[in-house]
C-alpha cells in the first residue's frame, strides 16, 4: 500500500540526531541569538513561578496542624500524622480502588468514544448537517452535575426508567433492574454519563485535529481507490495520533482526579462501597471539618501519582519514538 | 424518509459508501436526540410552574405554563450588571490568555530554542501541582489583585492543557514555511504573527472555546476573591446566590407558611428545580449562540498546501 | 481586522479600568450621609457577612424596617450572605485578616475566637445593651466564654411564656390522612398500629390514581439520611438530642444508633420489605425523586421532620384532594409511656452574631441591636405594622385576616419590609411578648387556626384537637436541651467520629433492612461490630460530661 508512506504533517520529525553541544558559553550565545524568543517566553516563565509555584509554600501545612489564624512559619508542627490518617484510614484502599477504576473507565471510554465520533462527524458528507450535529452533541457539556445526575436517576429509575423500559420492551431483562442500587454497576454507570455529557465537547479537539491533515491526501487516496475504512485508518487517524498520544499523556498524570460531583451526587446508602473515591473523602474529613492540614496531605499524594505516571507515560511515549510532552 | 436520509449522506460512490453513510446518518440522528433531551427537559422544567414541578413527570413539555421562574431570577437588579462583567471577563479574558498561550507555545515548539525543554517542563509540572487554597489567597492579597477586576484575568493567564494543545499543532506545521520565511528575513514575531497563528486557526479558535467558556463559567474565583465587591460580581455568581437563596427559602418555608398558602390557593412560589432549570437555560444560551462562529473554523477542512508554495 | 480588535481591546480595558477605579472610591466603608438636624450622628454603614443562611444582598435601608431603623440609630448595614463553602470562605477570612465588620459565623465559630477575631462585648453591653442585657438575662452565663467574655450574641432569647408550635414541622411519623377517615379516625400511638393500618389499606387499595400504592417510604439521601435513622429515637419516646438519648433521671448520654431501639425499628423495616410493602426505592432515590413520590398522592405512610417536604405539602394542597394530604401522628412503640416529637424550649448557645476587630465605632453596632430588641421593634419583624398587617381584637390577641395573611405570607413582601433580613441571625426574642402574644406569628394559636381549610377542621374535630400539634404530648423539661449543641471542635476526634458513625449507619442500615429475613441478624450483628470498633464510649462521656454540666448550670 502506497498510504502508508505518505509523510504526515503533525508527524514530529526526528530529534536528537544532531549532537547537542553544552557549556555555559555556548548557552549565552545561543541566548544572545535567541533574544526574540526569550523575550516572548521569560515573562511568562516570571508569572509561571509566582502564580503557581510560590503558593507550593503552603505544602508545609500537610505537616502542620494548620490553623488559619496564625501565620505559616508559627503553626504546630504535626509531623506526617496526616498522612498517616489518610493512609491508615480503613477505607482508604477502598476508595483508592474507586478513583483509580472510575479514572480508568472515563480515560478510556472518554477517548475512544470521542475520537470515534469525531472521525464519523468528519465522514459527514453534509456540511451543515455535521455542523448541527456537532452543536447539539455539545449541549450536555452545559449542563450542571446537579441537573445531569437528575436526569441520570431518571433514566434508571426502576418503575419509569427508560432504560428499563428498553430493555423490558425488548425481552432483555424480566425483571427492571434498580441500576443505582447495584453497587457494581456504579463505575459503569459514571462512565456512561461521562461519555454522554462530555463526548460532543471532548470531540472539538479532534475535529481541529482533523482540520489540520492535508486534503491532498485524501485526494491522493482516491485517486489509489482506497476505501472509505482505509482512509480513516491510514490517513486520518495516524493525523490526529500525535494530539491523541499529547492528551493521553497528559490525562494519564490526572489519573487520582476521578470527578467528584457525579460520585457525590448519585451516591446512596446501596452503592457507596463502589462510589466513594479521593475527593468525597477529602471533602469529608478535610473540607467540610475545616483541616486543610489532610486536604494538602492528600494533594501532595496526589501530586506524586500524578508524577509518576506522567514521567512513566512520557518515557514510554519516547521509547516507542511517538510524540512526547517534552 | 430515504430520500431524506440520501440528501443528508450527501454525494457518495458504491454500495460500501451507502450503506456507511446511511447508518452513520441514522446514528447521528439518534445522537442528536439523546444529546438534545436534556435541554429540552430543562427548558420545558424551566417554563412549568414550581410546585407543579415538584410532581415530576415533566418530560418534553410543560405541564402548567408560567413565566415565573424566570421573572423571579431577573427580578434580581444586580444580573444586568453582573452579565456586563461575565462578558467583560469572558471577552479580554480569552484574547489575553490566548495570545500570551499562543506566543508561549510558539516558542516551545521551535527545536533549538535553549529554553524549550525548560519551559515545558515548568509548565508541564504545574498541571499537577497544587499550593491550596489559603497560600493562594493571600498570595493575591500580597499583589493586591482582591478586590479588583484583574483576579478574573491574569492568574489564569496561560491554562498548560491549552498551551500543550497549541504547541503541538505548531509543530505539526511544515517546517520548510517557517524555514522560507527565515530566508526572507522573517524575525521570532513576524514567524509567529504571519505564519503559526493564522495556520494554526482551527486550534485557536478551540483554545479560544475553551477558555471562554471557562471564564463564562467560573463562579469560584468570585466567590473566593470578590465577594465583598458587588460590582464585580458576575452572572454565575448572581445566579449561584438566587439558586441558594430559593433553597433556604424551602427549608425555612414553615408549615404555618405552607397552609397560608392553601388559603388564596395560587401564591406563586420557586423551588430550586425551577431556579436551576431557568437558570441553566440563561447561561447556556449565550454559549450556544456564540458556537457556531468559532465553529466554522474547526469544522471544515483547511487546506495547507495553498500555503506550501 | 487585526487591528481593530487591538483597538476594541484597549477600549474595554480603559473602561473596566475606569469601572474599577470609581467604584475604589465610592464603596469606602462608613460612608457619610449627615442629616441636616446636626443632632443625630452620621449615618454609618457596616458590613454584616452571614455565613448561616443565603439571602438577598441588600442593604438594609433598602427595606422599610430598615429604613425605620436607620432614622431611629444611624446606622445600615451591607449585607452580605454566604454562597459557597462556608470552611474555605472563613479559612482564607481569617487567615488574611479580612474581616468584615458583623459575622454571623456560624459553625465555624470556633476558628473566627481561636483567631480572635471578635471583640469581647461585655463593656458594650453593659454602656449600650441594657435591652440585650435584660433579654437575655437568664441566658448570658450559657454563652459567656471561659475567659468570662461573651463574644457573640445567640438568637432567640425566650421570654415570659415558651409558645409551642400548633402546627408540625418537626419529626413525626406521617399518614395520608384518608386512611384514618376510611377507617373511622381510629387513634393510633404505637408503630404496630400505624403499620398495621397501613398494611390494612395497602392490601384493600394496591392502586392510587391508577399507579402502584407506595405503602412506606423514608428520605435517605446525602446528609438528609438523619431523617432516616433518627426515628428509632423518636420511637422510644425522646426529643432530638443528637446522636444521643440523654436519660431523664441519671443524665447519662447513650448513642442509640446500634440501640435495640434501632434494631426494632429496622427489624420492622425489614418486615415490611419482606411483605413487599416497603418502597423498594427507598435507599436510592435523590431527594426530588422523594418529593416527587409524597406529591404523588400514592405514599401512604414516612418517617420525616415537617420543615424537609413542605414543597411536597404545596403540590399535595394545590392538587386538590385533601384526604391524600399527610397528618402527623405521634408514634411510639408498644410500652413507652408518651412521646417526645415536640422540642422542648432550647436555645442553642454555641452560634451567634459577632462583631470584628475591624469594626469601626462597634458602639453604634451595638446600639442599633439594642434598638431592634425592644418589643416595639420586635412586633414590627415578626409581625408587621398594626392595621395593615396584623389586627388586635377586644382581648388584646393579634390575629390575621385572611387578606392579612395573603400579604405578609408572599416572599416578596417578606423581602421589600425587611422581615426575611431581621428574622434570625439578629439579636432577637422568642416566646412571648409581654402582653401575651407569640413573638413569631406561626405560634400563634389564632394565626394556625386561621391557616386551617375546612378540610382541616374535619380531622381536627374528629380528633377532638384544635392544633394538629394537640396530638403530641408536651415536652417535658430537659434543661440541657438540645445535646447536639455541644461544642464539638471542627476536625476533633468526636467530630471524625460521627463523620465514621453516620458513613457505617448508611451503608449498614440499608443491608440489614433490605436483608433476607433469616439474614437480619447476621447484617445486625456486622453493623454492631464494626460501629463497636469505633471509639463510642469516648463519645458518649463527651456528652454525659457536656449535660451534666448543663444540668449544674454550667454552659
Amino acid at each position: 500500500m502506497s498510504l502508508q508512506q505518505t509523510p504526515t504533517p503533525m508527524m514530529p520529525s526526528p530529534q536528537g540526531a544532531t549532537k547537542r553541544p553544552k557549556g555555559i558559553k555556548y548557552f549565552i550565545k545561543k541566548c544572545g541569538e535567541q533574544k526574540a524568543l526569550l523575550l516572548m517566553s521569560v515573562p511568562f516563565l516570571i508569572w509561571l513561578f509566582i502564580f503557581r509555584y510560590v503558593p507550593l509554600a503552603g505544602w508545609a501545612m500537610a505537616f502542620q496542624d494548620f490553623r488559619p489564624a496564625r501565620p505559616l512559619l508559627e503553626q504546630e508542627w504535626a509531623g506526617f500524622k496526616h498522612f498517616i490518617f489518610l493512609f491508615t484510614d480503613p477505607r482508604f484502599f477502598e476508595v483508592l480502588r474507586n478513583t483509580l477504576a472510575m479514572s480508568l473507565i472515563n480515560l478510556v471510554l472518554g477517548f475512544v468514544t470521542a475520537i470515534g465520533l469525531a472521525i464519523l462527524l468528519n465522514e459527514l458528507r453534509n456540511l451543515a448537517f455535521k455542523r448541527v450535529v456537532q452543536t447539539i452533541s455539545y449541549m450536555p457539556h452545559f449542563l450542571s452535575w446537579v441537573v445531569a445526575a437528575g436526569l441520570v436517576s431518571a433514566v434508571l429509575s426502576v418503575e419509569s426508567g427508560i432504560i428499563n423500559i428498553i430493555l423490558n420492551n425488548l425481552g432483555i431483562i424480566k425483571n427492571n433492574i434498580m441500576w443505582l442500587g447495584v453497587g457494581e454497576y456504579f463505575w459503569g454507570i459514571i462512565g456512561a454519563a461521562d461519555v454522554w455529557k462530555n463526548v460532543g465537547w471532548n470531540t472539538i479537539i479532534y475535529l481541529a485535529a482533523i482540520t489540520m491533515i492535508d486534503t491532498e491526501q485524501y485526494e491522493a487516496a482516491e485517486i489509489d481507490g482506497a476505501s472509505r475504512l482505509q482512509r480513516i485508518w491510514y490517513i486520518t487517524l495516524p493525523g490526529m495520533k500525535p494530539v491523541i498520544i499529547i492528551l493521553l499523556i497528559m490525562n494519564l498524570g490526572y489519573i487520582l482526579e476521578s470527578g467528584f460531583e457525579a460520585q457525590y451526587l448519585l451516591m446512596n446508602p446501596m452503592n457507596m462501597d463502589f462510589a466513594e473515591n479521593l475527593d468525597i473523602f477529602v471533602l469529608r474529613y478535610g473540607i467540610n471539618m475545616g483541616n486543610f492540614s489532610l486536604a494538602t496531605a492528600a494533594g501532595i499524594f496526589k501530586t506524586v501519582v500524578s508524577f509518576i505516571f506522567l514521567f512513566s507515560a512520557n518515557h514510554i511515549a519516547k521509547r516507542m519514538g511517538e510524540a512526547r510532552l517534552f | 424518509m430515504n430520500s431524506f436520509l440520501s440528501k443528508l449522506a450527501g454525494k457518495r460512490r458504491g454500495v460500501d459508501d451507502l450503506i456507511f453513510d446511511t447508518l452513520n446518518v441514522i446514528f447521528m440522528i439518534f445522537l442528536c436526540i439523546v444529546m438534545l433531551y436534556p435541554m429540552v427537559n430543562t427548558l420545558a422544567v424551566s417554563f412549568n410552574e414550581a410546585t407543579d414541578t415538584v410532581r415530576g413527570g415533566i418530560y418534553l413539555f410543560p405541564r402548567e405554563f408560567t413565566f415565573y421562574n424566570y421573572q423571579h431570577v431577573f427580578g434580581e437588579s444586580q444580573l444586568l450588571h453582573a452579565g456586563m462583567i461575565s462578558v467583560l471577563r469572558t471577552v479580554i479574558g480569552t484574547a489575553v490568555s490566548v495570545f500570551c498561550t499562543a506566543m508561549v507555545a510558539y516558542t516551545i515548539s521551535r527545536k533549538d530554542f535553549v529554553l524549550k525543554k525548560f519551559v515545558t517542563i515548568a509548565f508541564v509540572l504545574t498541571m499537577y501541582l497544587n499550593g491550596g487554597l489559603i497560600p493562594t489567597y493571600l498570595l493575591m492579597r500580597e499583589l493586591s489583585l482582591i478586590g479588583t477586576f484583574w483576579i478574573y484575568i491574569i492568574p489564569g493567564l496561560i491554562g498548560v492543557f491549552n498551551l500543550i494543545v497549541v504547541r503541538s499543532f505548531i509543530e505539526g506545521l511544515p517546517e520548510t514555511i517557517f524555514e522560507s520565511a527565515r530566508i526572507d528575513g522573517a524575525g521570532e514575531f513576524t514567524q509567529f504573527f504571519k505564519i503559526a497563528l493564522p495556520l494554526c486557526l482551527p486550534v485557536i479558535a478551540t483554545v479560544s472555546l475553551f477558555v471562554a467558556v471557562g471564564q463564562w463559567n467560573q463562579w469560584f474565583d468570585v466567590f473566593l476573591y470578590n465577594s465583598s465587591r458587588p460590582e464585580l460580581s458576575t452572572l454565575q455568581y448572581e445566579l449561584m446566590k438566587i439558586l441558594q437563596n430559593s433553597n433556604a427559602a424551602v427549608s425555612g418555608g414553615s408549615a404555618a407558611s405552607a397552609l397560608a398558602a392553601s388559603q388564596s390557593g395560587a401564591i406563586e412560589t420557586v423551588t430550586p428545580q425551577a431556579v436551576r432549570a431557568a437558570m441553566t437555560i440563561i447561561v447556556s444560551v449565550p454559549i450556544i449562540c456564540v458556537y457556531p462562529f468559532l465553529q466554522k473554523y474547526f469544522v471544515k477542512g483547511l487546506t495547507l498546501g495553498g500555503v506550501k508554495g | 481586522m487585526f487591528k481593530r480588535s487591538i483597538v476594541l481591546l484597549g477600549l474595554s480595558l480603559s473602561l473596566v479600568l475606569a469601572a474599577c477605579s470609581n467604584n475604589d472610591s465610592s464603596t469606602g466603608n462608613n460612608s457619610s450621609n449627615t442629616n441636616d438636624s446636626g443632632e443625630t450622628p452620621e449615618v454609618v454603614t457596616y458590613h454584616f457577612f452571614n455565613a448561616a443562611t443565603a439571602g438577598r444582598d441588600v442593604n438594609t435601608n433598602e427595606t422599610t424596617l430598615g429604613a425605620m431603623f436607620e432614622e431611629a440609630t444611624g446606622v445600615n448595614f451591607r449585607m452580605e450572605h454566604l454562597v459557597g463553602d462556608i470552611n474555605q470562605r472563613i479559612g482564607v477570612m481569617v487567615a488574611s485578616g479580612d474581616y468584615p465588620d458583623v459575622i454571623v459565623p456560624d459553625d465555624t465559630i470556633d476558628t473566627l475566637l481561636d483567631a480572635k477575631a471578635l471583640i469581647p462585648l461585655n463593656d458594650l453591653l453593659e454602656e449600650h445593651g441594657q435591652n440585650i442585657l435584660a433579654a437575655y438575662d437568664e441566658y448570658l452565663h450559657m454563652f459567656t466564654q471561659d475567659d468570662g467574655n461573651i463574644y457573640y450574641i445567640p438568637f432567640g432569647a425566650t421570654v415570659n411564656e415558651f409558645q409551642p408550635n400548633p402546627n408540625i414541622d418537626q419529626g413525626a411519623f406521617w399518614i395520608q390522612r384518608g386512611i384514618l377517615k376510611e377507617y373511622g379516625f381510629p387513634e393510633i400511638n404505637t408503630l404496630d398500629e400505624y403499620l398495621e393500618i397501613i398494611t390494612r389499606y395497602a392490601a384493600e387499595n394496591p392502586e392510587i390514581d391508577g399507579m402502584r400504592t407506595i405503602p412506606f417510604t423514608g428520605l435517605t439521601y446525602d446528609w438528609r439520611f438523619f431523617a432516616f435513622s433518627n426515628a428509632p429515637n423518636h420511637l422510644a419516646g425522646y426529643p432530638n438530642d443528637g446522636g444521643v438519648m440523654i436519660d431523664m433521671e441519671t443524665h447519662e448520654a447513650t448513642v442509640y444508633a446500634d440501640s435495640e431501639y434501632t434494631k426494632e425499628w429496622l427489624k420492622s423495616l425489614n418486615d415490611l420489605n419482606a411483605d413487599g410493602l416497603l418502597d423498594q426505592e427507598m435507599f436510592v432515590m435523590n431527594y426530588d425523586e422523594y418529593l416527587a413520590k409524597l406529591s404523588s398522592g400514592r405514599v401512604l405512610g414516612f418517617f420525616d421532620y415537617g420543615w424537609q417536604f413542605g414543597n411536597a405539602r404545596n403540590a399535595l394542597r394545590d392538587a386538590g384532594n385533601p384526604d391524600r394530604e399527610f397528618m402527623a401522628l405521634p408514634i411510639v412503640f408498644d410500652g413507652v409511656e408518651q412521646d417526645q416529637y415536640l422540642d422542648p424550649p432550647s436555645f442553642t448557645s454555641n452560634r451567634g452574631v459577632g462583631i470584628t476587630v475591624n469594626a469601626e465605632n462597634p458602639e453604634r453596632i451595638i446600639q442599633f441591636f439594642d434598638h431592634i430588641i425592644q418589643e416595639e421593634q420586635q412586633k414590627k419583624i415578626m409581625w408587621g405594622l398594626e392595621g395593615e398587617h396584623y389586627t388586635v381584637d377586644e382581648d388584646g390577641r393579634y390575629f390575621q385576616t385572611e387578606e392579612q395573611i395573603e400579604l405578609v405570607q408572599n416572599q416578596q413582601f417578606r423581602e421589600e419590609f425587611g422581615m426575611t433580613t431581621f428574622e434570625w441571625n439578629w439579636p432577637r426574642l422568642n416566646g412571648s411578648f409581654e402582653n401575651g402574644n407569640a413573638v413569631e406569628p406561626r405560634r400563634q394559636p389564632e394565626v394556625a387556626l386561621a391557616t386551617y381549610r375546612d378540610a382541616d377542621r374535619e380531622y381536627l374535630d374528629a380528633y377532638g384537637i384544635s392544633t394538629f400539634a394537640e396530638l403530641f404530648a408536651d415536652p417535658q423539661e430537659r434543661p440541657w436541651y438540645p445535646a447536639w449543641s455541644a461544642n464539638i471542635e471542627q476536625g476533633s476526634p468526636h467530630a471524625i467520629f460521627e463523620e465514621r458513625a453516620n458513613e457505617l449507619t448508611r451503608r449498614h442500615y440499608a443491608r440489614i433492612v433490605l436483608a433476607e429475613p433469616a439474614n437480619f441478624e447476621k447484617e445486625w450483628n456486622d453493623f454492631v461490630e464494626a460501629y463497636r470498633k469505633l471509639d463510642v464510649e469516648a463519645y458518649e462521656n463527651f456528652f454525659t460530661d457536656v449535660v451534666q454540666a448543663r444540668v449544674r448550670g454550667e454552659w
